[in-house]
């Protein structure tokens, strides 16, 4: 039977819940259609001692604060003029990678520098997690994924040069205020693509090149994201979870559909300067339900009397559990997923009208 | 500076407006996380906390059966890096968070009725949002708020504050006179104490004084301290009733 | 609409300022020690039942007895209380009822628990309980109704009854001293789940959760052909909604069919699911939102409630169109008409 593992369904749950979901159209088992999230609670702006800050409680209880503090900080200089591109690409000896670096930096993604002037290392995100150390894998993780996707279009580290001898140093501190109900990730990353909606930072007084000098009145303090009211929208990217059962694609799973997920990817979205998603990251994650055994069909099930285990040969109840293909008898998920169906989830996210814009509407929307 | 000492008398006023025994304000919400078997949520002044409990539980793989015959409570503390003025990653080990974890839960060892539950684990976490002075109190409070949502039965709330005296040690004042409830740049100059009370007005549950000051000073400074504990204590019994009625009103019997 | 944001409900404003805190508190408190404990009224039901907080002295006369949620201070006769709730009072006893509180096992509940440890003679359940319950592998039937002693091929063939992770219902047969339960299976009605969908309703306590009552297992007739749904409320507070299952199944095998209660129970310890169509697991999923629903509500959960829920469900559908997510708005709506009707 099932060895204990993180995922506390028996077999036959498993079982139950892999069909409801493979059918046409899948049987979620609160109801809800493939690209419905559940109601989820945000606020923005509650702590007043940050630049920005918000807070997302999903309906079954996780809870996700997310805090954004800026500090200004000195450039290393680069060794050649900054719109080499090439060499600025080098010129990161040092910054960053130092003692005072954080685990979210570890790996950091060389991004395309030739047309930006920011670093990937004035970005720091941590993850609090309550019952794991900063060193377990899946804040290490996490804060890896949103690092990647944040900095991923670029965008975010070029609005924090101040001028060329000083820029601002943005710290994010994530703060996963319960037991990771489910895989935390798509919580994290709105929250923090709420936050970062809501953050300000003082106005700049000085000129040029000059030790910075800033307004000291909070209300002329300039939004990070400028909202804009024409066509042209600036977002931070946002990452959502999608997974597969057979030839279903859903979103926003709850943790029992994640434990019989085919496969589930991370899919982070970012707005382009035409105004349109394109995806900027894409991991795969390994679905939980790799890590379970399979049910023993009745056949071989001594209790009931059956002879099966006797009697047939390993040969034969291998053929029989093909045959079978999880129907009735759970069985860990093999293989990988098909490429047609990756490039159907990702043109869901992506999509004109699709689900990653409707997320982003959706959080625009909330009232500061 | 923060407190200019030389023209500070009784009638005066602190910083933030308030006279040397008044307390900030404080709002506390209970039952904030669904997902927890307690929760709550408290402020003091800027000083904000979120407490989860959860528990009593068996303790998941228990290194070797635990023999004794009571719950044990077991605190953690986050310190969020966005909690105070400048921004700093505290790690776990660091003493100080130790010693408050060690504090509260000793605290609460002697004020739960543990023996109800042996075997089992309460496991308290708290998260701190932003500090402004008086941690340790606050985490107290919002601690059993916590526990009184996840219907742990105990002998009486513990309420806590911190009092402290106008003159720091080396003005080697005898006679400087106490204040209540210090705030963050208060604390940075000023010796106080975190007091804490359980099961009436004398009853001392937690004494914490990190600073020093001199013995004449202490007992005006604790006397201060306990009616700002009685005060406390009537503002948490507030918030659990206002929650209660508001739970049982929305009932069907 | 893909994502519903909703903003969040706004705290309670704080009742008093507090420097005036400390002169209201004196005058409630001496009120409450002089009002006679005759006053105070009982139970959940009185909508103005006084909350009672802990460390409260709930009365001073010595002729009432301590029940749950009280405890005497050593050096006098006052009982107070430990916890915040209402009071109950049963003759001459009195006790607290907690506004929420974990599940304690008493004598006779009918609880589903999950497996987490499989040892040597016994099992340990989940019952979200303090501790975990104890079952005894002489306390489950053996397959086909034998009776013998468990011997040690038994005990070696355990994981093939309850393997880790897996659900089974049960009673709670005694309490051992710590307050752990001692679970069994000893009846047709009990066993090994399958076929079917669990969720959980957090917070046993007076009120929203699961309550005891006469039938925790009972029968649904669904609309749209989806046959027959057991639901199995268990007490402490997980659910099981499934497919019903014939209480005889016709095996071919070599079974004595003859024997009602070999045929029975040759299948209890099964981890096959049957097959279930897709109506049956769109009614499945109609019931689980219901309880759901009605737990978001505050509502208790139990045979009626959960009924009125579902046809109220049903209604709502026809009404309203195909609409499946019974969390939110429509949960709501769903809560007004089973506390309307």
């Amino acid at each position: 039977m099932a060895p204990y593992t993180n995922i506390p369904l028996s077999p036959a749950e498993l079982s139950y819940l892999h069909t409801s979901l493979s059918q046409q159209p899948p049987l979620r088992p609160d109801g809800r259609s493939p690209t419905q999230f559940r109601p989820l609670i945000a606020e923005t702006d509650i702590l007043p001692s940050a630049n920005g800050s918000a807070r997302i409680c999903f309906a079954d209880g996780t809870e996700a604060i997310v805090g954004v503090k800026a500090e200004v900080e000195k450039s290393r200089l680069a060794h050649t003029v900054p719109s080499n591109g090439e060499a600025a690409g080098q010129g990161v000896l040092g910054l960053g990678k130092g003692s005072a670096r954080d685990v979210g930096d570890e790996m950091d993604v060389e991004g395309d520098e030739s047309g930006g002037k920011g670093r990937d290392a004035w970005l720091e995100v941590a993850i609090e997690i309550p019952g794991m150390r900063d060193d377990d894998a899946l804040p290490v993780f996490l804060s890896a994924m949103l690092t990647e996707a944040l900095l991923a279009d670029g965008g975010l580290k070029d609005r924090l040069w101040i001028n060329s001898r000083f820029h601002w140093r943005l710290y994010i501190d994530i703060l996963l205020h319960s037991q990771a109900l489910s895989y935390p990730l798509p919580l994290l990353s709105l929250t923090t693509h709420l936050a970062l909606l809501s953050t300000r930072l003082p106005a700049l007084v000085s000129e040029k090149d000059e030790d910075p000098l800033f307004n000291d009145d909070w209300e002329a303090s300039t939004y990070l994201y400028p909202p804009t009211t024409t066509t042209q929208h600036q977002k931070p990217p946002v990452t959502l979870l999608v997974m597969s059962v057979g030839a279903t694609i859903l979103f926003d799973p709850s943790k029992q559909e994640l434990a019989v997920a085919d496969s589930v990817l991370a899919i982070s979205a970012a707005q382009s300067s035409t105004g349109e998603l394109r995806m900027v990251a894409l991991r795969t994650i390994d679905p939980p339900s790799r890590l379970t055994a399979a049910g023993v069909p009745n056949v071989l099930n001594t209790t009931t009397g059956a002879t099966g285990a006797q009697t047939l040969s390993a040969a034969d109840v291998l053929a029989m559990r093909e045959k079978d293909q999880g129907q009735s008898v759970w069985r860990p998920p093999r293989g990988g997923v098909p490429r047609a169906l990756v490039a159907k989830m990702i043109k869901m996210v992506v999509e004109r009208g699709g689900v990653g814009e409707e997320v982003m509407e959706g959080l625009a929307n909330v009232e500061t | 500076m923060p407190l200019d000492s030389s023209i500070y008398t009784l009638s005066a006023l602190r910083l933030d407006g308030r006279r040397w025994n008044e307390l900030r304000r404080i709002n506390g919400q209970i039952s904030t996380q669904q997902a927890a078997d307690g929760s709550s949520y408290f402020e003091m002044g800027n000083t904000k906390i979120i407490c989860t409990v959860n528990g009593p539980q068996e303790q998941k793989r228990g290194g070797g059966r635990d023999q004794s015959n009571e719950a044990k409570v077991e605190v953690e503390i986050g310190i969020a890096g966005f909690s105070g003025v400048d921004r700093k990653r505290r790690t776990r080990n660091d003493k100080r968070i130790q010693e408050m974890q060690y504090t509260i839960s000793s605290a609460f060892q002697n004020t739960l009725f543990t023996h109800l539950y042996p075997h089992s684990t309460i496991a308290i976490t708290l998260h701190v949002l932003s500090q402004d002075g008086s941690l340790l109190a606050a985490c107290l409070n919002a601690c059993t708020l916590a526990l009184i949502d996840a219907g742990i039965p105990m002998s009486d709330y513990i309420a806590a504050c911190t009092t402290g005296s106008m003159a720091s040690y080396a003005d080697k004042e005898d006679e400087a006179d106490p204040l209540l409830d210090l705030n963050g740049s208060e604390e940075q100059e000023l010796p106080f104490l975190t007091v804490g009370t359980s099961g009436g007005e004398d009853k001392v549950n937690v004494l914490i004084m990190e600073t020093r000051v001199q013995m004449a000073r202490l007992e005006a400074m604790i006397s201060v301290g306990l009616d700002g504990c009685k005060q406390i204590r009537g503002i948490l019994d507030g918030i659990v009733r206002a929650h209660g009625k508001k739970v049982l009103q929305s009932k069907v019997s | 609409m893909a994502i519903t944001i909703l903003p969040p409900t706004p705290a309670a404003l704080p009742s008093r300022i507090p420097s005036t805190a400390h002169h209201d508190t004196a005058s409630s408190d001496e009120d409450d020690d002089s009002m006679d404990i005759d006053d105070l009224p009982s139970g959940h039901q009185a909508h103005s039942a006084a909350i009672i907080t802990p460390g409260q002295t709930v009365t001073d006369d010595a002729q009432w007895m301590r029940g749950h949620g009280t405890f005497a201070a050593p050096d006098s006769t006052a009982i107070r209380s430990t916890l915040a709730g209402t009071l109950q009072k049963t003759n001459k006893l009195l006790s607290i009822v907690p506004l929420r509180a974990r599940y304690t096992p008493e004598i006779g509940d009918l609880v589903i628990g999950r497996i987490v440890e499989v040892q040597s003679r016994r099992w340990k359940v989940d019952v979200a309980a303090p501790l975990l319950a104890n079952l005894m592998l002489s306390s489950i039937n053996l397959p086909g109704g034998a009776l013998r002693k468990r011997t040690s091929v038994d005990e070696l063939n355990i994981r093939a009854f309850f393997g880790e992770g897996e659900l089974l219902v049960a009673e709670v047969q005694s309490l051992f001293q710590d307050g752990s339960a001692s679970l069994h299976t000893r009846s047709l009605k009990y066993g090994k789940l399958r076929n079917g969908y669990f969720m959980s309703v957090s917070g046993m306590g007076g009120g929203a959760g699961v309550v005891r009552a006469k039938r925790q297992i009972f029968t649904l007739q669904t609309a749209h052909g989806g046959g027959e749904v057991d639901v199995i409320l268990g007490v402490n507070g997980y659910i099981w909604v499934a497919k019903h299952t014939a209480e005889v199944e016709g095996k071919g095998e070599a079974v004595g069919v003859n024997r009602l209660e070999e045929v029975a129970s040759a299948s209890m310890y099964s981890s096959q699911n049957d097959d279930i169509g897709a109506e049956t697991r769109r009614e499945i999923a109609r019931v689980a939102g219901c309880i759901r629903a009605l737990m978001e509500g505050g509502v208790k959960v139990d045979e009626e409630t959960v009924r009125r829920a579902y046809e109220a469900g049903l209604e709502m559908d026809e009404r309203e169109g195909e609409a499946e997510y019974l969390g939110g708005e429509r949960g709501r709506s769903i809560i007004e008409m089973v506390l309307g009707g």
